[in-house]
């Protein structure tokens, strides 16, 4: 099989390649830097003996992404599945800080997927089959002062997923959508965290068992579906005395 | 940036550190550039705080552990610094080649090794990680990317093996490997009447596939040294068989009991337990894998926990052949005066040659272990005015206690390796407790 991923070379997206590669998939990656890509491609083709190819695109910058998919669509004809492990923060991530980082971190966790699918939906229809893996963040649970245009764009990525889901619910185009709680990535790495991070290995591992099931919506660690129910039970004038605590 | 509290392996530095994780290339320009003064730090498996310095940044570079290339034909592999060493081999060793010049514990990063500049257990025959080193890429917040090798920028490359990390981060590197016909061992051990008889057995023998170490009892003061040789060699009979992957569970170094279990009476019960065990019990031939023979302390780090919270001291040295006699009686006579308490002896044969602070010579490689005590330490204090005396040279990366008088005048090129790094990086932009210790 032929995968996808986007947002390749850190984080999950790494682990996801390593895993699928040692399961002798041929990988088409994507990521910002050559450099990182390069490292990665001839890392997995000497251990794995799996077919990869890799392409550098900068994800958070919109034209970017568009001239990439206007020049590679032969490419895209062979994936059966596509991965988007991304996810772009900011610490100036705030309402008077963003200033002009407001379309980068859009873009990168949400408008350059709704963009790549937009090309590989139809390929995929066409062969009526094909897995489109996404990832949340429970970030997107609740407003928040920082990480205010990523958690946005979280939601609104979820938003969409529930719309994919909701209009291949009854073909052979998998959409699979995983809400993330705390990961031991370079995003988490040095903030001091109340609840554990978990690995993006074992994470990575359960994804390829899950990759040809359809239509699966989960929470990873799974308990963090528990506090995301509860915050959602929240009534609003509880929120407000929650904000208003914290600040 | 993320604070964290951390101590040397041997217990003698606790600090904070600023820390941070880098795994795009990117990142390392980044960091580095934003960072005032900074080090790398590899899995953070020295003795001695090298990797480290007091509210400065440590980069971590365990994510960059990638093959960048693989020559099979030419025996060549480009590695990023940051691959575990047994990581390494384990991909070599299915193309039957390896790395010799392998350290004692199988966590250790490529990038560690190369700037300590280390030894294995076939010192005697492969010497140090130099003779495979073709090229390194390194990261200077100064200078940018550099490549170095023999050919470009040398006296950087120089600088650089054996150099602490202080020329800036160590990105990849280029090794030459070497065909291993088989990856199992078999064992002989033999009885040595004293440390003399250790040395000269060692010094005879014929290297060629063959790991040749010693074992020696301490508190035998009549006999002084007496123990065993163990001959590790390569077992030929079994090269077609098919090399499994090693596995390692815990890394658990850091860990540490409450007490020091280590005094003269334990020392004594546990090497005549560990001597009669080799003599009586054990066979004299015995069949051992790669794994158990390249990484001793693997699954043996209880060893370490067992000096307790103060930690221990390793002093390795290194005394050319024509001292070995001298050096042995007046070791003798001040172990006899001060009673110090080893836990571990042992010796080796090391070749090579000197350069710059690199822990290389052709000669004989002494290695004790000791709780940290007044008595040991007066004791060590004794041993480093002997160490001037005779020009041997003790290995900064092991000893801790090490200053920069006995360095200095241990090492014939100190004031040149001050003044290259001087000159090459003038602001100290790559610091650690070992580096301002030492004073360079």
């Amino acid at each position: 099989m032929n995968y996808l991923i986007v947002g390749a070379s850190s984080g999950l997206g790494r682990d996801l390649a390593y895993t699928l590669s040692k399961n002798s998939h041929n990988l088409i990656l994507i990521s910002r830097d050559k450099r990182d890509l390069d490292a990665m491609k001839s890392d997995l083709e000497n251990k794995y003996n799996t077919k990869i190819n890799s392409y550098a695109v900068d994800l958070a910058s919109k034209d970017s992404v568009i001239s990439f998919l206007n020049n590679n669509e032969i490419k895209f004809s062979s994936i059966d599945g596509v991965l988007f492990p991304i996810g772009m923060m900011s610490d100036n991530d705030s309402i008077t800080q963003i200033k002009g980082g407001i379309d980068q971190i859009n873009n990168a966790n949400f408008l350059s997927i709704v963009k790549f699918l937009e090309k590989i939906i139809p390929i995929f229809k066409e062969k009526k089959q094909g897995t489109v893996v996404g990832f949340g963040s429970i970030a997107s649970s609740l407003g928040r002062e920082k990480n205010m245009i990523y958690s946005a764009s979280k939601r609104a990525l979820n938003s969409y997923f529930e719309s994919l889901l909701a209009t291949f619910i009854n073909s052979d185009i998998k959409i699979q959508f995983y809400i993330l709680g705390y990961l031991d990535t370079n995003l988490a790495f040095d903030k001091k965290l109340i609840l554990p991070k978990a690995s993006t290995k074992k994470l990575s591992i359960k994804i390829f068992k899950n990759i040809n099931k359809s239509n699966i919506r989960e929470y990873y660690p799974t308990w963090w579906w528990l506090i995301s129910y509860f915050i959602s039970l929240i009534p609003f004038f509880v929120i407000k005395k929650l904000f208003k605590f914290i600040k | 940036m993320f604070k964290k509290k951390i101590s040397s392996l041997d217990k003698s530095t606790t600090v904070d550190i600023f820390i941070k994780r880098p795994d795009k290339y990117r990142e390392i320009e980044k960091f580095s550039l934003n960072a005032k003064n900074l080090i790398t730090m590899g899995s953070h498996n020295s003795y001695t705080p090298a990797s480290f310095k007091r509210n400065n940044l440590s980069l971590i570079f365990t994510k960059f552990d990638r093959i960048i290339n693989f020559d099979k034909l030419n025996k060549t592999i480009t590695v990023e610094a940051g691959i575990e060493l047994s990581n390494l081999l384990n991909f070599t060793l299915k193309h039957k080649m390896w790395l010799p010049q392998i350290p004692g514990y199988p966590s250790i990063t490529l990038g560690g090794a190369v700037a300590a500049n280390t030894h294995g257990k076939s010192s005697d025959t492969h010497g140090t990680i130099r003779n495979q080193i073709k090229s390194i890429l390194i990261f200077h917040k100064t200078h940018g990317w550099m490549k170095l090798s023999d050919r470009e920028n040398k006296d950087i490359f120089d600088l650089t093996i054996g150099g602490f990390g202080l020329t800036g981060t160590i990105v990849n590197v280029e090794l030459e490997l070497i065909e291993i016909n088989g990856c199992n061992f078999t064992t002989t051990v033999e009885k040595v009447t004293s440390a003399k008889d250790a040395v000269e057995k060692l010094n005879k023998r014929d290297f060629t596939n063959t790991f040749s170490y010693s074992w020696n009892k301490t508190f035998n003061k009549k006999h002084f040294g007496e123990g065993l040789i163990f001959n590790n060699k390569i077992n030929d009979n079994e090269k077609n068989l098919p090399i499994n992957k090693m596995h390692f569970k815990s890394k658990n170094l850091d860990k540490y009991f409450v007490l020091n279990f280590w005094n003269k009476y334990s020392i004594k019960f546990f090497q005549i337990l560990y001597y009669n065990y080799f003599t009586f019990y054990k066979n004299k031939t015995d069949n051992d894998n790669f794994k158990n023979v390249l990484f001793p302390y693997s699954g043996k780090e209880a060893y370490f926990h067992m000096y307790g919270k103060k930690g221990f001291i390793e002093s390795q040295l290194l005394v050319p052949l024509n001292k070995v006699d001298i050096f042995l009686d007046e070791l003798k006579h001040l172990i006899n005066i001060h009673e110090p308490e080893i836990v571990l002896f042992s010796i080796k044969k090391i070749i090579g040659k000197e350069l710059f602070l690199r822990f290389e010579n052709t000669g004989i490689c002494f290695t004790f272990d000791f709780s940290r005590n007044t008595k040991n330490l007066n004791f060590l204090d004794k041993l480093d005015i002997l160490c001037i005396k005779h020009k041997l040279k003790p290995s900064i990366i092991k000893d801790s206690r090490l200053d920069s008088n006995t360095i200095k005048k241990c090492y014939n090129d100190f004031e040149n390796f001050k003044k290259n790094l001087s000159e090459f990086d003038n602001k100290k932009v790559y610091r650690s407790e070992l580096s301002d210790r030492i004073g360079i």
